[in-house]
């Protein structure tokens, strides 16, 4: 394998090695340290509400069911048979007590376990040949949930996702926390693009940059007040913990009166007040910000923004979205996108902000054309040779000698956690990249085997260091336990 | 009313019953088939029979 540690470094001064947005030795590298190692999100709760509920959502060419059981846990399996490791459930979602294979009927519960075993007595010699109790689809090594978000580590010893989220919980909680009944989903919708991955979570991250001059025919159709150049570089980008995003400027006024002018109307910003902390409030109500875009590393993003949707009224409606840059290979992407809304809302505000999220963005969004178009060709022309010649200047927001263009706002001039600045910059991009450079940097540890149905968990693992997902024999709620990390 | 039952013996833990009508059939821990209630109304007399035919060891008898 070529040495990468060149890129790796370039990377973090800042400088971008061209041919990272279509290269692929480097995506065989993502997929064996990244992907195989971070928490990535699969699905929110309110997807499964009910037991027996369930969806199937994929971590590159690995299937999961993530399903609710009839205890009301949520769970994720590995979609694979543990007979001869066909595709257990083929559905895309559903509402199942259980999950028969269709290739020789083994079933199995909602929570994994395998019931249904044809000819256990004939043909494996029953208990004694095959050990049926205890068998179970293989469980997500690691699972944890925020706010209703489920996400999943395909690394047993994964920290604990809250501290992997760290201070970005602060700005989660915008987004997904806009009363004590959360949010519910709709979609996903998706669709494929022909370009890398990392650029749409890098531009959700901090690219404030590119509203004037990609998004410039949908402010002149005067649909939105907010992304016109002069608006955008008032607004901050931020990071917190693992996660980052953007700002808008707020015109002066009271926190009730600045959520009013985003759109929300009274019974939320009441919702709103009663359930942010003290800090959440005061990065509207008196420093004068509101979120918009952001991205959690690596692949999930989000969007907050407030259009016009009435042709004949001034009123702004807000919207949510969640989506996640789902990669399929160095220069292509499934994109996946949410609308989200607050869960107590009323039915007519939930209209006009549905109506507003898919103006703007899913697979028919006014943004969401304009975006494309750049990443698309961006991707084609990193593929070539003159691209690797090529050092893209990632290093907006840094002078030459290190120092800031702009320094962050003090404890006084801003609320919230993490590292914040006024106008336009690179810092998340870059803190993003640096993140990306410092898993593809780390060798994995070689993951545990299981042995279907045999006593013994081979370790792959030279140093012997790596500990087993769920040992063979583990009786059921051990294995739970396992999964459940932070649940 | 016409009843549906269950060959014990004969049941493999396929499970084809409790996806074709998991209100009348579940399975135990052990993979052999729960019958939730045998009597049936003449108005699910397609369901119920559907579900039995779809049971590969034939475990299942539809009666009157
Ligand atoms: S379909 Fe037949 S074998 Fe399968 S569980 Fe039902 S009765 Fe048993
Ligand atoms: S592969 Fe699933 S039962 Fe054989
Ligand atoms: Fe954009």
């Amino acid at each position: 394998m070529t040495d990468q540690s060149g890129v790796l470094n370039d990377v973090r001064q800042g400088m971008i090695p061209a041919h990272i947005y279509n290269d692929k030795e480097l995506f065989d590298l993502e997929k064996e340290r990244l992907f195989s190692r971070s928490w990535l999100f699969v699905a929110h709760e309110s997807e499964v509400p009910q037991a027996g509920d369930y969806v199937v959502r994929h971590v590159l060419e690995d299937s999961f069911i993530i399903s609710r059981d009839e205890k009301g846990e949520v769970r994720a399996l590995f979609n694979m048979c543990l007979h001869r490791g066909m595709q257990v459930c083929r559905a895309e979602m559903g509402n199942a007590s259980h999950f028969r294979c269709p290739y020789h009927g083994w079933s199995y519960r909602n929570d994994g376990r395998l019931i249904g075993l044809p000819f256990h007595e004939e043909a494996f010699g029953g208990e004694e040949g095959f050990k049926k109790k205890g068998q179970t689809l293989l469980p997500a090594p690691s699972l944890g949930v925020y706010n209703g978000l489920i996400f999943i580590s395909l690394d047993p010893n994964a920290e604990p996702l809250e501290d992997f989220l760290g201070d970005f919980k602060f700005y989660l909680d915008y987004y997904t926390k806009q009363s004590a009944g959360g949010i519910e989903l709709r979609g996903p919708q998706r669709w494929r693009i022909k370009a890398n991955w990392k650029i749409g979570a890098e531009n959700f991250a901090g690219d404030m940059y590119h509203t004037p001059q990609t998004h410039a025919s949908v402010v002149e159709i005067g649909l939105f007040r907010e992304p016109k150049a002069e608006k955008r570089k008032d607004g901050t980008t931020y990071w917190a913990g693992n996660g980052g995003g953007t700002t808008y400027k707020l015109p002066e006024g009271s926190l009730e009166d600045r959520l009013r002018y985003v759109g929300y109307p009274d019974d939320m910003i009441e919702r709103m007040k009663g359930q942010w902390s003290q800090a959440q409030l005061d990065v509207i109500g008196q420093d004068g910000f509101m979120i918009s875009a952001a991205s959690l590393f690596p692949n999930m993003s989000f969007v907050h923004n407030w259009p016009r949707v009435e042709e004949d009224s001034d009123d702004v409606h807000p919207f949510i979205s969640i989506r996640q840059w789902q990669p399929i290979s160095e220069n292509e992407t499934e994109v996946l996108s949410w609308f989200a809304v607050d869960k107590n809302a009323t039915d007519e505000y939930k209209e006009l902000s549905y109506k507003a999220y898919l103006m703007c963005f899913g697979s028919g969004g006014m943004f969401e054309q304009d975006d494309v178009e750049n990443w698309v060709s961006l991707t084609n022309t990193a593929a070539g040779s003159m691209a690797r010649r090529l050092l893209l200047n990632g290093r907006m927001g840094l002078l030459e000698d290190g120092g800031n263009v702009v320094e962050p706002l003090t404890n006084e001039q801003y609320s919230g956690p993490g590292s914040t600045r006024v106008g336009y910059s690179e810092y998340n991009q870059r803190e993003l990249l640096t993140r990306w450079a410092d898993h593809l940097e780390r060798p994995i540890e070689a993951a545990a085997q299981l042995k279907v149905g045999m006593t013994a968990v081979r370790k792959t693992s030279k140093s012997g260091s790596a500990s087993s997902c769920v040992a063979a024999e583990a009786p059921i709620d051990e294995a739970a336990e396992t999964v459940l990390l932070g649940a | 009313m016409p009843v549906v039952t269950a060959d014990l013996k004969a049941c493999q833990g396929y499970a084809n019953c409790v996806m074709a009508a998991p209100d009348y059939f579940d399975l135990d821990d052990d993979g052999n088939v729960v019958m939730i209630k045998r009597e049936f109304p003449e108005s699910e007399r397609s369901r119920v029979t559907e579900a039995a035919r779809s049971c590969p060891v034939s475990a299942l008898t539809v009666s009157e």
